[in-house]
């Protein structure tokens, strides 16, 4: 590196780097080490902190809410699959030079764009046990489907309109990037060779863009552990019961409805463990990049 | 872009076909909110799914004035740009010093930077709301402000960092020939030349703080202080508001968003890709 060689900058870049070490130090190093201290504690969130041991992670460890909590986790992890599928497909349709790829690409972004409090608020109007989507499937002859009052179609709701609906226009912009750094000419000898689609996109795309699939896969797991708290709040609010409840979700309740902040702090580092785990797998990631 | 294909005439029908249908799929959710604002209550009982027979406007009237979204509007209008321009100072700045300055704690910081990235807010929530709470910010456009650019610092931090990075050295060496400050260089030569990943950064900033629900949830907890987004959050969950003036709320509140997206279509799509990597 060429730093090395050179001298230091003395104190100037502690300086300029001050502002951004403080708010860190206070706003998420001190929360993320104080949240471990007051989960072996019993506390309100405000007033005295009593020492009791283990036994918020006892509790946890046999309260429905966490184990509906992971289950629901892993189902929306189940989704991460289909969601590298749709996006890495339908980036290839778009790539061979579709009329109008575009304005396909920009519309598809839209639900990006609107936060998910309003795709939460949306949805809720939109998949009401008597609203459109229902009344839509009544008149082609369907059933009702009950979107968000049934625990199991619930969660699954949570998952399609999260990691497919939202994140399709998301990836399409990242994938299609990606594919845009493909040489043609691997393309063109692929198409002399007599290769169709399926097959150039899975001997050709799918292998040049390995690791920006690896990152949307990172990607996907952040927003399943812990982006989806306003979504889940202006959908559902966790239910129906725990139905839709996810780690961050459970933390909200246990901590700001019940008051329990000691126990949620409990369910607290289970989240921070599959967070850092992730983080370290993302930095992983970044480095390589950049290397 | 007019590339060799693989795919044959027939079949770029039916992938027309395919894009289609994902288009309705993505715009018919909000298509049914835009018509559910414009009819009145009991119409939308009768009629959720087609446009309305006879439209109104009175659910944006009751919306803006009697729940009060005009109000939760201008605070956000106030509380996002002040935001934004200490967040893009504390971004710029340490984006700086990790990209095109040497000390010794330079690698440790930045990869403690890039760990804390991806923390979600309920994680930090509790705490963050006794500090808060200590330092007499709870209810104050002070509060959440600090707690937002804190919290999303990190990430535009990161983005400065890769594109300072890639600038060439010989721009600071020159400038500090000429006896310039670490301070001027920074925001008289650097910054201006770094201006297109600042608006970059600027808008991931803006859309992250608008759209911003937990700690403002927490923090801004009368009625009068609340955000567009939160504003909206809360009137899902209030009983008693009908479907049609929350559609309404809905598309108000997805018109900011939308017209920014118009304005900086180009810029936005290349923010996707400014925080991932290269395929």
């Amino acid at each position: 590196m060429r730093s090395r060689r050179l001298e230091r900058d003395g104190i100037a870049p502690y300086l300029f780097l001050a502002p951004l070490l403080v708010l860190l130090s206070a706003f998420i190093l001190y929360p993320v080490v104080m949240n471990l201290v007051a989960s072996f504690t019993e506390w309100k969130g405000y007033g005295p902190m009593k020492w009791i041991g283990a036994a918020n992670y006892r509790s946890m460890l046999v309260d429905q809410a966490f184990w509906t909590s992971i289950q629901n986790t892993a189902i929306l992890v189940c989704y991460i699959p289909f969601s590298v599928a749709i996006t890495v497909f339908v980036s290839a349709l778009l790539r061979e030079g579709l009329r109008g790829w575009q304005a396909y690409r920009a519309i598809l972004y839209i639900p990006n764009l609107l936060g998910l409090v309003i795709i939460g608020a949306v949805f809720s109007i939109y998949l009401r046990d008597d609203g459109p989507l229902n009344l839509a499937l009544k008149w082609a002859g369907g059933p009702t489907l009950r979107f968000l009052t049934s625990p199991w179609l619930a969660i699954n709701s949570v998952a399609v309109i999260k990691i497919i609906w939202i994140h399709l226009g998301f990836g399409l912009i990242y994938f299609l990037a990606a594919m845009n750094g493909i040489e043609q000419g691997v393309y063109e000898a692929a198409i002399i060779d007599g290769a169709g689609f399926f097959q150039t996109l899975w001997s050709v795309t799918v292998p040049s863009i390995r690791f920006a699939i690896q990152f949307w896969v990172v990607f996907n797991f952040i927003e399943v552990f812990a982006r989806m708290f306003s979504l889940v709040y202006t959908l559902t609010q966790g239910g129906p019961g725990y139905a839709t409840f996810t780690l961050e979700y459970g933390i909200f309740v246990m901590g700001f409805t019940k008051f329990r902040a000691g126990y949620s702090s409990a369910w607290s580092t289970v989240l921070f463990l599959f967070c850092a785990v992730i983080s370290v797998m993302q930095i992983r990631l970044m480095r390589r990049d950049r290397a | 872009m007019r590339k060799a294909s693989s795919i044959s005439a027939g079949w770029r029908v039916l992938v027309q076909v395919l894009m289609v249908v994902l288009v309705v799929a993505s715009l018919l959710p909000l298509y049914n909110v835009i018509a559910a604002s414009f009819k009145s209550a009991d119409e939308f009982v009768n009629n959720p799914f087609f446009p309305p027979e006879s439209p109104i406007a009175g659910n944006y009237a009751y919306a803006i004035v009697s729940a009060r979204l005009l109000r939760f509007a201008v605070n956000s209008l106030i509380l996002v740009p002040l935001g934004l321009v200490l967040y893009l100072a504390v971004c710029i700045c340490a984006g700086y010093a990790f990209g095109k300055m040497r000390f010794r704690l330079r690698l440790p910081l930045f990869l403690l930077v890039l760990f804390l990235t991806i923390f979600p807010q309920l994680l930090l929530a509790t705490q963050v709301f006794k500090l808060i709470s200590l330092l007499h910010l709870v209810n104050t456009g002070a509060g959440v402000i600090l707690t937002w650019v804190a919290y999303f610092a990190p990430f535009g931090t990161y983005i400065m960092t890769t594109y300072f990075t890639d600038m060439p050295y010989e721009l600071v060496e020159a400038a500090r020939m000429d006896g310039a400050s670490p301070l001027r260089i920074l925001v008289q030569v650097m910054t201006p030349l770094a201006a297109p990943m600042i608006a970059t950064v600027a808008i991931i900033g803006f859309q992250s703080m608008w759209n911003e629900l937990p700690f403002s949830l927490l923090i801004l907890q009368n009625q009068g202080s609340r955000t567009l987004t939160l504003g909206i959050a809360m009137m899902r969950g209030e009983y008693g508001i009908r479907v049609p003036i929350l559609s309404a709320a809905v598309v108000i509140a997805m018109a900011v968003p939308l017209i920014i997206f118009l304005i900086f279509q180009r810029r936005i799509t290349l923010g996707v890709t400014a925080g991932a990597i290269k395929g």
